[in-house]
């Protein structure tokens, strides 16, 4: 007769054994995200002949996989916190194991879109000046940071999703639904505020003065709050 | 007493209903109890708050003494799998099951292999598209090969035919003999687990009702049935659960049980006397407590 | 397994019927709790309750670290625990039943002695 009591798995252990559990969802954590980079790809490719000759024509499109990010937030919430409880997983544990899966997607799509640039620089834009990734107020500081700001937009983008999945868990759809639609009344407000006082001057050249590293770093100081917002939430939160 | 498990004064309430109000138990080590009550009398949300997937409003919970909420250290010994138990969308029963051997430490990938041919659940087909009876088995399995000191089976054979059942609580006494735990098995099917287990509780409309070994409970009411005047004159002043007639002759339960002369003399005298099986015992208590409201008195 | 008594007194009974019958001999290894409790689908504490009981009664006996084993004289005992029990499991039912139907106990003894010939 025996009674195992082994200590349980160190601690980062079952971080990182969250992550695992979290690419179960393999299809929809990579597969996915980049079928959908590669339809934006095409399609931003099938643009550019169409816009007039200029020095450079920028398509947008591609953001297409990075807003995808948010949806991955919400997914890594919705598709597996019921089981991470089940396999007396704490919430902690699951939030920094998401988190880290959060990292890791982030750091590849930064780094596709870097490749992407890098091809784009080389080909002179797909031989047809086209730009997609490589848009110059980003990489004015350098291919590093560059990267960072790919990386911090995807990475803000999946928190968000991560926490708004957080608080449909706890506290329900109305919650979510009021805290979105306040949010898109708030933006839009700030958009009508910003146009009617013709303050959209003043806006971009703020931008532009604090420099895409400005921005980068203050992404990345914004996300970290809605990831502990996210946990705050997440605390209390019940299958 | 070696408790592992301590709750005192433990309530939840929602908006409107009270779904524990205040109770207090312990659970002893290495013992298998049966939770039982009926659909919605507080079995589920007590054992999501003890693994602390849910929330106390009120109260303690002492899991090998420490509070379990955020704990890994006490969680990672417990096992709770739900009735319905979400997977993740793309999860099949191989990677619910690594998961598994990832996340308890006592794992035992050698008896879940076993159980997964026993049960026949296919390895590769995704959960979501598994029959009630494989999934349930899923659960199942997990339960029983994480060998978590304390593991708690929810009804999660309630998808499991008669066969997958018996295979289920084989298995389970099987394991408990060589490898002794602390299994608490929730289920409104009494009768059917009533022999595996060791101690009953009785959680009925969020208060426990019974809290004793499965023998005492046993032995805790008789029925008597026969001639009714001379059932009635032999009931007369113990505590009567419940009372069926059919002309002339009369059935009786009531709480007691008779001496071996006391027996002699009932049966000498043209009356049978029959013990109570566990699962109509519960019945009728809960019934009683309805009806006449008695507050706990019963426990 | 049926309902009328409690569940360790019919394992202690399942095990002594063994020994009546000559299948549990003196000296011989009992089941252990687990066996019993797999047989019987019970739970272990339950067929350990049973086991013990009869080690009280000293129908068997603990040899540390091999098991439980059927003590000398386990039988004798028994049967006679059975022959002085039978009055009152057999007879006196016997002898109610009868009253019920109009029986008497010379008819009962008749009954007896004849069933006794036809089967012997």
């Amino acid at each position: 007769m025996t009674t195992a009591t082994a200590a349980p798995r160190p601690l980062t252990n079952r971080t990182l054994g969250v992550v695992r559990l979290q690419l179960i969802n393999t299809q929809s954590l990579v597969w996915v995200p980049l079928i959908v980079l590669a339809g934006a790809v095409a399609i931003s490719l099938m643009i550019i002949p169409l816009i007039p000759f200029e020095s450079t024509r920028i398509v947008g499109s591609a953001q297409a996989p990075l807003w995808y990010f948010v949806a991955l937030g919400v997914q890594a919430m919705t598709l597996a916190f019921p089981f991470s409880q089940a396999m007396s997983i704490t919430r902690r544990e699951f939030f920094v194991g998401t988190l880290i899966l959060g990292v890791i997607a982030s750091a590849m799509m930064a780094s596709i879109f870097i490749l992407l640039a890098g091809f784009e620089v080389l080909s002179d834009g797909y031989w047809m000046n086209g730009h997609i990734a490589y848009l110059p107020y980003l990489f004015e500081s350098g291919w590093i940071v560059g990267w960072l700001i790919y990386f911090t937009v995807t990475m803000f983008l999946f928190v968000i999703g991560f926490w708004m999945a957080t608080i449909w868990k706890r506290f329900g759809t109305f919650a979510v639904v009021s805290i979105g639609v306040a949010l898109a009344l708030l933006v839009t407000f700030a958009i009508f505020l910003i146009t009617k006082m013709q303050w959209w001057v003043a806006v971009v050249s703020w931008f532009v003065d604090i420099g895409v590293l400005g921005v980068t770093l203050g992404g990345l100081a914004l996300t970290a709050v809605l990831a502990l917002g996210t946990y705050a939430t997440l605390r209390r939160a019940t299958v | 007493m070696d408790s592992v498990i301590q709750v005192r004064d433990l309530t939840k309430t929602y908006k409107n209903t009270t779904a524990l109000d205040g109770i207090d138990f312990d659970i002893e080590r290495n013992t298998i109890y049966g939770l039982l009550g009926r659909n919605g009398a507080g079995k589920t949300t007590a054992m999501s708050i003890l693994t602390a997937q849910n929330f106390a409003t009120a109260g303690s919970v002492r899991v090998f003494g420490e509070d379990p909420y955020e704990n890994p250290r006490v969680l990672s010994r417990m096992c709770f799998v739900r009735e319905s138990q979400k997977y993740p969308d793309e999860a099949t029963a191989r990677s619910a099951f690594r998961s598994a051997a990832m996340f308890f430490p006592n794992w035992d990938q050698a008896f879940c292999d076993r159980l997964i041919d026993e049960f026949q659940v296919p390895m590769k087909t995704i959960i979501k598209k598994l029959s009630r009876g494989q999934l349930s088995a899923v659960g199942v399995i997990i339960g029983l090969a994480s060998r978590a000191e304390i593991t708690f089976f929810d009804e999660p054979y309630l998808g499991l035919d008669a066969v997958a059942r018996q295979i289920f609580y084989d298995r389970l006494l099987e394991d408990y003999a060589e490898h002794p735990r602390t299994i608490i098995l929730s289920s409104h099917l009494i009768d059917e687990i009533s022999h595996l287990i060791e101690r009953v509780l009785v959680i009925d409309k969020g208060r426990i009702i019974m809290d004793q070994s499965a023998e005492e409970a046993r032995e805790r009411a008789t029925n008597v049935v026969g001639d009714a005047e001379a059932v009635e004159s032999l009931v007369a002043g113990r505590e009567v659960l419940h009372r069926e007639g059919l002309g002339r002759v009369a059935s009786v339960t009531f709480l007691g049980t008779l001496t071996e002369e006391e027996r002699r003399a009932v049966e000498a005298s043209g009356l049978e006397l029959a013990p109570v099986p566990l699962q109509q015992l519960i019945v009728r208590l809960t019934q009683h407590q309805n009806t006449s409201e008695t507050e706990g008195a019963l426990r | 397994m049926d309902e009328s008594k409690p569940l360790f007194v019919q394992i202690a009974e399942m095990v002594e019927d063994q020994i009546v019958d000559g299948t549990l001999r003196e000296e011989d290894k009992a089941p252990s709790t687990n066996e019993i409790a797999a047989f019987a689908r019970i739970n272990p504490a339950t067929a350990a309750k049973g086991v013990n009981m009869l080690v009280d009664k000293g129908i068997l006996y603990k040899r540390r670290g091999i098991g439980m084993f059927v003590a000398p004289g386990a039988r004798e005992q028994v049967l006679g625990e059975r022959k002085a029990a039978f009055a009152d499991t057999y007879v006196a039912p016997l002898i109610a039943e009868a009253r019920k139907l109009g029986l008497t106990a010379d008819d009962v003894t008749q009954l007896i002695a004849e069933r006794a010939a036809h089967t012997s």
